[in-house]
């Protein structure tokens, strides 16, 4: 469906913004990082207590002496991460101008590669409905992104999208590196219990908004009757004026507030893309001043 | 109700096109999109209001569908008709001088009479027609079939009465030829005449017993010596009465208290000394119905025309005092070399005279502004028309022949001249090179001629000295002179006093370049001058001012126009029958309501209305 998004064109420009970022910031991604979980690794870290059934050769034993009480050893660990993108496959993001859904598509595609670059394993999924479809699955080294990145262009988008029930029940992993989620959050199907698993299960949450630009400033005026995309039973019918704008501006600023607040409490990123913004601006600019890329 | 122009009803069409466009602006149109979430969302955040006033958006629709309706009204003209509800009006209005008399109400009998005849109009039905002719020694029409209201009445406001004699035959002829057109046609007579039968004609009577006093025949006579004796009528029309005169003639005046008795005309006279008289007024002081014939001024016609001499002469008394005689008052002397000393340094003691008399004097050229006379001239003289020639000495006195011509302008000069015992012992032979008509030749030379010099005035020669000849002895001498003034200054006016009506005459005299004719009432007026006379009628009374423009210089003269006599009567004498010939019909024509004026108003309350709903909404939206 989308056969022209991850193009040649579209790679040749990745790989440019890819050393644009190289040279300007140290980046977050990637396996050459250190792991905010504590691994095998021969660098110490820290102690804890010990818990019945950890691997007794890393208590350490002198601490015990000193003190009388078993701690564990902690080391950190330098294993390669593995990046989870999850892309909201319903069908509101194929509509509206310049539309969302290519531009979840790029996002994922950049930030696959970026995570690659930096020797991580990278999979895909769309949520649709209940559902993750695995899309790209432990896709490693850039070699792979080549062959592997077109199956993107074979996503379709249709139905709704229940993010929490579709990515709770799936192996989110542990500490292991970073989730993403791209949707456009227009929902009031919970999304919320998703984040907080994905932080409890300590990984490093992203969620970026896609919104088209008829949805951060719409043109409709005057009497309408508005069909839902997904859901034929959803119609606003209104004679949209001044007061009408004016509410539906802050009911946008309350569902950026809504998700953005749920990423602030659990120490996630969260970023407002349009669809229209261009890969640059989103990956060198807002990345940075979010402080996403470092 | 009928549409003059019912095409433009087609505009109506415009209507249900209208209607149809807010029915389709109205529907609500169906849109996708991504997700409804947003704008659902938003109700929580709309502020409550009271609920869309669906009012706004019909009223904007009602006031469109009445802009197009009003316009294609407006453009298609509905005439309302009201069946046999408008009539052809002819109005006469009498303008003539006794219409100016007040009435008890201090209103002119005229305006009294204006105000009937606007009553009357708008008092008619729309669509009627009117037609109104004032009648005094004119008769002007002053709207014809005039089917604004509004129009006629303002036509009416301007109109200002006149001061002559009634005549009405013109007008009537005017409204009988109305009323053959149509029969229905209502003729009114707006006058202060009486009449004993009117047939077809309504009278409307605006005559006033109020009562007037007036002069007339006022003259006056004037001697050099100053004895100003001025003499006229002075008549009571209503009640008998003692009547107030006043005269003021120069530094003079003098009152007078005459009784006089109702309609009898009684003479005044007031001998008055004045050493110089230009212009006396007469005066009622009594106040009365009209003031118009309460004055009376008479101008001294010989002073209007009076012209300064210089006479340039070694011996001047037999040419002073026959000047003086014929009414010359201002002549000045001078000698021969004077003269011609100041002609050497060209100084201006001699200019502006109207007559310059050369006695036994050539100057170098004849002066150029005024009349000239050459006596005895023995030398050529520049741009005086002849050249001398040489001297003719006779033996013995011999007689000059009288022309034999008989041209008006000869027999003019030569009047009361009898000029056959005219002797003269020498004289100048001239060449003439101008026309000059000659009055006494000696042997075939001319001795004695008139004509024009080369600077367009007038030109008299003598051929001889007086003091060889009889001419100063004989009583021709004086006539001839006399005639010879005359020929040199002929009067711009011969008279200074006319009755309203008459016509003034103006003579045309040598040089003159214009003739600026003011009335009393400021209005001017250009005369000919390529006539020997020129006429002009007096419409108005008081003083009018003549100004002349003669070789350059402007000379002013009144006249005086009096009013007519039978103007001056306020009591209204019966004038006898009169009709318009046929049966009227009586029968009017259907009347049109027309004030479309409220039509364009509605239609820009209405727009102004649909512009602010319109903004309203717009500000709405923004």
């Amino acid at each position: 469906m989308k056969n022209s998004i991850i193009n040649e064109e579209f790679l040749q420009q990745v790989e440019a913004l890819q050393s644009l970022i190289k040279n300007n910031v140290a980046g977050l991604f990637g396996g050459t990082h250190q792991s905010k979980t504590f691994g095998s690794s021969c660098e110490f870290a820290d102690y804890r207590d010990y818990i019945p059934g950890d691997d007794i050769t890393k208590i350490d034993w002198n601490a015990y002496a000193r003190f009388d009480k078993l701690y564990q050893k902690l080391y950190l660990d330098e294993r390669q991460m593995h990046t989870k993108i999850y892309i909201d496959a319903s069908r509101s993001m194929e509509y509206g101008r310049a539309d969302k859904a290519e531009q979840a598509l790029r996002l994922a595609a950049t930030v696959a590669y970026l995570s690659l670059n930096e020797m991580d394993k990278v999979s895909i999924y769309a949520i649709r409905n209940k559902e993750i479809i695995e899309i790209i699955s432990g896709m490693v080294g850039k070699d792979s992104y080549v062959g592997e990145i077109g199956k993107l262009n074979d996503l379709e988008f249709s139905g709704d999208s229940y993010i929490s029930d579709a990515v709770i029940p799936s192996s989110v992993g542990y500490g292991d590196g970073m989730s993403v989620i791209i949707s456009d959050f227009l929902t009031d199907n919970d999304y919320e219990s998703a984040i907080n698993h994905l932080a409890d299960k300590k990984r490093d949450v992203f969620c970026i908004q896609v919104l088209s630009p008829d949805e951060l400033n719409p043109k409709i005026r005057g009497k309408v009757h508005l069909y839902d995309s997904e859901s034929a039973e959803k119609i606003y019918r209104k004679n949209i004026k001044k007061d009408i704008m004016q509410a539906y501006r802050k009911a946008l600023e309350y569902v950026q507030e809504r998700i953005g607040n749920v990423c602030a409490s659990r120490g996630a990123h969260y970023l407002l893309v349009s669809s229209e913004d261009s890969m640059g601006d989103v990956f060198f600019g807002r990345m940075v001043e979010k402080e996403v890329l470092k | 109700m009928s549409f003059q122009y019912p095409l433009g009803l087609l505009g109506l069409i415009g209507i249900p096109i209208l209607v149809l466009i807010y029915i389709i602006k109205s529907k609500y149109t169906e849109q996708t999109v991504s997700a409804t979430y947003l704008w659902t969302l938003s109700e929580k955040f709309l502020k409550k209001k009271k609920k869309d006033n669906k009012l706004t958006g019909i009223i904007s629709l009602i006031l469109q569908i009445l802009a197009i309706a009003i316009i294609s009204l407006t453009i298609a003209q509905p005439v309302f008709t009201i069946p046999n509800g408008a009539n052809e009006y002819c109005f006469i209005l009498d303008s003539s001088g006794s219409m100016s008399m007040e009435m008890e109400n201090n209103k002119s009998r005229f305006e009294v009479g204006k105000d009937r005849i606007k009553e009357i109009i708008e008092d008619s039905g729309n669509g009627s027609l009117y037609t109104l002719i004032c009648v005094d020694n004119n008769t002007t029409t002053v709207f014809e079939k005039e089917t604004d209201k509004d129009d006629a009445l303002l036509l009416i406001d301007e109109l200002k009465s006149g001061f002559g004699s009634q005549n009405v035959s013109t007008a009537l002829s005017k409204a009988q030829s109305y009323f053959d057109a149509n029969k229905g046609t209502l003729t009114y007579l707006v006058t202060d005449k009486s009449y004993s039968e009117a047939k077809n004609i309504h009278l409307i009577n605006v005559a006033s017993e109020k009562d007037n006093y007036a002069l007339s025949q006022v003259t006056y006579d004037y001697s050099v010596l100053g004895s100003l004796s001025i003499s006229g009528y002075v008549t009571s029309y209503e009640s008998d009465a003692t009547i107030n005169l006043q005269v003021n003639a120069g530094d003079e005046s003098a009152q007078q208290e005459i009784s006089v008795q109702k309609g009898v005309a009684k003479k005044f006279t007031f001998d008055l000394y004045v050493e110089s008289f230009d212009s006396a007024t007469v005066k009622i002081l009594n106040s009365d119905a009209l003031a118009l014939d309460n004055e009376s001024v008479i101008y001294n016609v010989n002073k209007a025309n009076a012209y300064k001499t210089l006479l340039v002469s070694q011996t001047p008394f037999f040419l002073e005092t026959v000047l003086k005689s014929v009414g010359s008052e201002s002549i000045t002397v001078m000698s021969p070399n004077d003269y011609l000393t100041k002609e050497e340094n060209k100084s201006r003691e001699i200019k502006g005279y109207g007559l310059y008399v050369f006695h036994s004097c050539n100057p170098k050229s004849v002066p150029d502004d005024g009349s000239v006379w050459l006596i005895n001239s023995t030398a050529s003289i520049e741009n005086s028309g002849f050249n001398y020639q040489g001297e003719i000495k006779l033996d013995k006195a011999e007689k000059i022949s009288k022309t034999k011509a008989s041209a008006s302008t000869i027999r003019k000069l030569l009047s009361d001249v009898d000029g056959n015992e005219i002797y003269v012992s020498k004289y100048s032979k001239y060449d003439t090179y101008r026309n000059f008509d000659t009055l006494f030749t000696h042997e075939g030379n001319p001795v004695i001629f008139t004509g024009v010099n080369t600077y367009g005035n007038r030109e008299v020669v003598f051929a001889f000295d007086l003091h060889n000849s009889d001419l100063p002895l004989l009583a021709d001498y004086v006539f001839l002179v006399n005639n010879l003034i005359k020929f040199s200054f002929p009067s711009v006016i011969d008279e200074a006093f006319y009755e309203c009506g008459d016509k003034a005459q103006i003579n045309i005299v040598s040089n003159c370049e214009s003739i600026r004719v003011e009335s009393p009432r400021g209005k001017i007026s250009h005369l000919s001058t390529k006539e020997m006379i020129s006429e002009f009628q007096l419409d108005e009374v008081g003083v009018y001012t003549i100004t002349a423009t003669i070789a350059g210089q402007a000379r002013s003269f009144n006249i005086y126009s009096a009013m007519v006599d039978e103007e001056k009567d306020p009591v209204t004498e019966n004038e006898g029958e009169i009709s318009l010939l046929g049966e009227a019909s009586g029968k009017g024509f259907d009347g049109i309501y027309d004030k479309l004026i409220i039509f364009f108003i509605c239609l820009a309350v209405i727009m102004v209305a649909d512009w602010v709903v319109y903004c309203y909404d717009k500000y709405q939206l923004r």
